[in-house]
């Protein structure tokens, strides 16, 4: 285990930064929503492309979130056998798990970079809005691969689990 | 691979503590490739991750779990447990009973079960404590008493089975409000089957005077109010079920605005939480949908249904059925990839029977609240652990064998009058 | 029963109910079983692999073999099948459809908007209408404001160009939003009123000649799936699908309507357009034809010669 304070540093800057930038997005995920139905009421016209803005920040808050959680080991897990468990015993799991996470990263950021580069050929796009579909999904694709890279450097560093 | 090795191997990854939804995503892409091939496979990868998070109707859960984080911010969850609590805290078990009343009417202000049980644990707990009250009862009343946040509406998990099944949202959950109320009767009587099963010495509380007490409920009226406009507005078709969440949310920041606790500071941190558990929802959302397809291929739903249908039972003798089948699987699978998982192969089955679907969405949550606090996996057992870290597991699972029973009956009872849920969907 | 060699597995998001299913994809599924003397069947999966947007896309990576959506689910895609989903075309979803196909496969199919999947059949819905809830729809002005649910980017334009409000909601959410008095309308065929549960919500109805938009659909099977059966499975398979699927696809939607007519008699109150509105509508409907006209142009195609053969197989189709 290599400079525990680092680590904790990090996990402190990414979550100001998440903080922020989540923080933005569900303002303005409550804002549309709020602009939507007050827009139809007040004034017979709703939120032109508010379920398509809507849609796209759902998926924002989601990824943005992500690295957040991979850097605390913030899943969710069944853990039933952790209380069982030798200290040597959790590290292993904690091992287990951050190369379990590893692998689905790397699968889901280079096959969500690949469907969001077909979609991105074929020039897809939002309905209303016309926002172009397969960039937005390359984006987080990147983030996922970020978050790969990040529990890699968890693993390899031997770094204790973010929320104990 | 045949769906028994597909499971037995999901099962035994899951219980090795590996995240649940790299767990669902890994095994399904196994269980897939293994039947279409490893490129097919892969780019189902690419699809479900792309676009399931992009969904109108799912915006509910950050919306829902806003709202609720939002009221925690200021302060009126404290308000509600006071206020539970200046009725009940002379009576025998009263701070467990009013942890349950104050739980239902966080609940109704909340839409995760989770979040519920996490908050309540965190004000409940160490005043129960003080005044004597066992681990085991202390506990085992926040874990029974966090479910109620799924049943009592607003409800993420029956927003998702409203998505699977194509019912309507704000239907479900007027339908889920008398078995709710149902439940915080049923987990008060609990609380004193407790007492009677496992005497306990607990310090007894004065009465306070009725005026008093009203003081203490004022505190109440913003939750009320709250409440009173999410599912009003629902109700009288101001708004859709789907909008009702970011119009709950506003309420919740506006009146946390009023109490003064809008600080930067604590927004921060409640925005922060409230994306991060949506991020955690969603990444086993993600995972379950993944293998929700590797169930499909596999032709698992097709030989429950064959199976079950060739039974030849009554429809009631077919429902019982289904209620020990969610039983078990709860006692092993987490809720939200349960209804996922169930939803599918179950609806067309019942569906065929007569039974309604909008009583079969709130029995489908009344039986999967059970698995929030059902050994050996209850999330809500779980949560605690965060907020108990001293309390063993195995002591909380012995203090929710009393609620457990009650709910068991609710469930029966709603088998047996299911006008009980439907009374009020039916009057809009 | 004798198992069969090769089994494909076709996706679908519809309930089992819905004319598509039980009137195409079933129908289909059994006269492919039968034309290869049982050594290919099609098996229905019991629950969809995604969301409908994103059958072509599960078709073309070999997620499902076969599958079927509409291609607006996609926008910025499938810009030449839009030709299909224009307004006053043909009262007869069998005369677009026919249409469509014969247009598709002499003029569109080599632009490769189907990339990586065998187009076993194209084909429209019904003609769609304005249903409304409370608001009379005639004269035009009575709707000036009416909040219309709207199927996607043609009705979108089409609503909003008559000063309507649009309401972009999942056709899922129909029912809540005109039970409600969210929306005060939708655009739908007949078909879809009654399938919805909407027909004791809408009173009104407007129609005009060949309706005021359409949708257009495929049904398409895995290329190299296709490919890797027997010769003589394909030519059984081809016999039952193309022009022969597409004119069963007609007549399905066409019975659809008809019965959706028949379930709404007596219920909702149909005014079909006078010459004045429909001049009206018209002009604002030129929109719509520009814009499609823009996608022709891209691609390069002559959208006047697509849409001079599509109005003559039209009436070829139903004269
Ligand atoms: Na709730
Ligand atoms: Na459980």
């Amino acid at each position: 285990m290599r400079d525990p304070e680092a680590i904790a540093d990090l996990r402190a800057r990414v979550g100001m930064i998440t903080a922020a930038l989540v923080g933005l997005m569900l303002v303005a995920l409550t804002a549309i929503t709020v602009l939507d139905v007050g827009g139809r009421y007040l004034f017979n016209s709703p939120l032109p492309g508010g379920t398509e803005l809507t849609e796209i920040l759902v998926m924002a808050v989601i990824f943005t979130g992500l690295p957040a959680i991979t850097l605390d080991d913030g899943h969710v897990t069944a853990d039933l056998l952790s209380q069982q468990l030798t200290p040597g015993g959790r590290r292993l799991q904690l091992l287990m798990s951050r190369l379990a996470a590893v692998v689905a990263l790397v699968l889901i950021a280079w096959q969500m970079w690949t469907h969001g580069a077909r979609l991105a050929g074929y020039g897809q796009t939002t309905v209303y809005l016309h926002i172009p579909v397969g960039p937005v999904i390359q984006v987080a694709a990147v983030v996922c691969g970020l978050s790969a890279a990040i529990v890699a450097g968890l693993a390899l560093l031997r770094a204790p689990h973010g929320l104990e | 691979m045949d769906w028994p090795i597909g499971t037995a191997i999901l099962f035994a990854l899951l219980f090795a503590g590996i995240p649940i939804g790299y767990c669902l995503t890994l095994v399904g892409f196994a269980g897939v490739a293994s039947i279409i091939g490893i490129d097919p496979a892969l780019a189902m990868i690419g699809q479900v991750y792309s676009d399931a998070g992009r969904s109108y109707t799912l915006s509910v859960v950050p919306l829902f779990l806003l709202m609720g984080n939002m009221i925690v911010q200021s302060g009126i969850a404290d308000e509600i447990y006071d206020a539970a609590n200046a009725w009940l805290r002379h009576r025998k078990g009263g701070l467990a009973m009013a942890t349950i009343l104050a739980c239902g009417g966080f609940g109704s202000v909340c839409g995760s079960s989770l979040a519920t049980a996490a908050t309540m644990g965190k004000i409940a707990l160490p005043a129960m404590r003080r005044h004597g009250y066992s681990d085991a009862l202390a506990t085992g009343s926040i874990a029974a008493g966090g479910t109620l946040g799924i049943i009592i509406p607003p409800s993420v998990i029956l927003v998702i089975y409203g998505i699977l099944t194509q019912q309507d949202i704000g239907k479900l959950f007027l339908a889920g409000i008398v078995p709710g109320l149902l439940g915080i009767i049923g987990y008060m009587l609990a609380v004193r089957l407790s007492l009677f099963m496992r005497p306990e010495q607990i310090e007894a509380l004065p009465r306070l005077s009725l005026a008093r007490r009203l003081a203490a409920t004022r505190g109440v009226a913003p939750a009320l109010a709250l409440f009173a406009f999410v599912l009003g507005g629902i109700y009288l078709g101001v708004f859709t079920a789907t909008e009702a969440a970011g119009m709950g949310a506003a309420g919740a920041i506006l009146l946390t605005a009023a109490r003064g606790k809008l600080t930067l500071r604590g927004t921060l941190v409640t925005l922060f939480d409230t994306g991060k558990t949506t991020a955690i929802m969603f990444f086993v959302l993600f995972g379950a949908l993944y293998f929700l397809n590797y169930v499909n291929l596999s032709g698992l739903s097709t030989d429950i249904r064959g199976w079950v249908l060739g039974l030849n039972m009554p429809p009631l003798g077919v429902i019982l059925m289904i209620m020990l089948m969610l039983l078990v699987l709860g006692s092993l699978l987490e809720s939200l990839s349960m209804v996922m998982l169930v939803t599918p192969i179950l609806f067309p089955i019942v569906t065929t029977l007569g039974f309604d679907p909008i009583w079969f969405g709130v029995f489908l949550v009344v039986a999967t609240e059970l698995s929030y606090i059902t050994p050996p996996m209850g999330m809500n057992v779980f949560v605690l652990r965060v907020v108990a870290r001293d309390v063993p597991i195995g002591q909380i699972f012995r203090g929710v064998v009393p609620f457990v029973i009650l709910d068991l009956v609710r469930l029966v009872l709603l088998i047996l009058f299911p006008i009980l849920a439907l009374a009020i969907p039916r009057s809009m | 029963a004798v198992s069969a060699e090769v089994t494909l597995r076709l996706s679908n998001w519809l309930p089992p109910s819905h004319p598509v299913v039980k009137d195409i994809m079933q129908p289909w599924a059994e006269q492919v079983k039968e034309a290869t003397e049982g050594r290919v069947e099609v098996q229905i999966l019991d629950a969809p692999l995604g969301p409908p947007p994103a059958h072509f896309d599960l078709v073309a990576s070999g997620a499902a073999d076969i599958g079927f959506s509409a291609h607006s689910y996609t926008p910025g895609r499938f810009t030449l099948t839009e030709i299909g989903e224009l307004p006053f075309l043909t009262p007869s979803s069998l005369a677009n459809s026919l249409a469509l196909w014969k247009v598709w496969q002499e003029m569109l199919a080599d632009k490769n908007e189907h990339a990586g999947v065998k187009v076993l059949a194209l084909f429209g819905h019904g003609p769609g209408h304005l249903f409304t809830t409370n608001r009379e729809v005639s004269p035009l002005s009575e709707l000036k404001g009416a909040k219309i649910r709207v199927a996607g980017a043609v009705t979108d334009q089409l609503v909003q160009g008559l000063d309507m409000v649009s309401v972009q909601a999942p056709s899922s959410e129909s029912y809540e939003l005109l039970s409600n008095g969210i929306a005060d309308g939708i655009v739908f065929p007949y078909e879809s009123v009654p399938f919805f549960k909407l027909d004791g919500l809408v009173k009104h109805g407007l129609r005009v000649p060949g309706g005021l938009y359409n949708v257009s659909f495929f049904m398409v099977m895995n290329q190299a799936r296709f490919d890797s059966l027997s010769e003589e499975d394909r030519a059984a398979i081809d016999k039952v699908s193309g022009e022969a699927l597409v004119r069963m696809a007609g007549e399905a939607w066409d019975a659809a309507d008809a019965a959706g007519l028949t379930a709404l008699e007596g219920k909702v109150e149909f005014h079909d357009a006078t010459a004045e509105e429909t001049a009206e509508i018209e002009a604002d409907a030129k929109a719509i034809y520009d814009r499609v006209r823009k996608g022709y142009d891209a691609k390069g195609v002559d959208f006047d010669a697509a849409l001079a053969m599509f109005r003559e197989e039209m009436d070829k189709a139903a004269p």
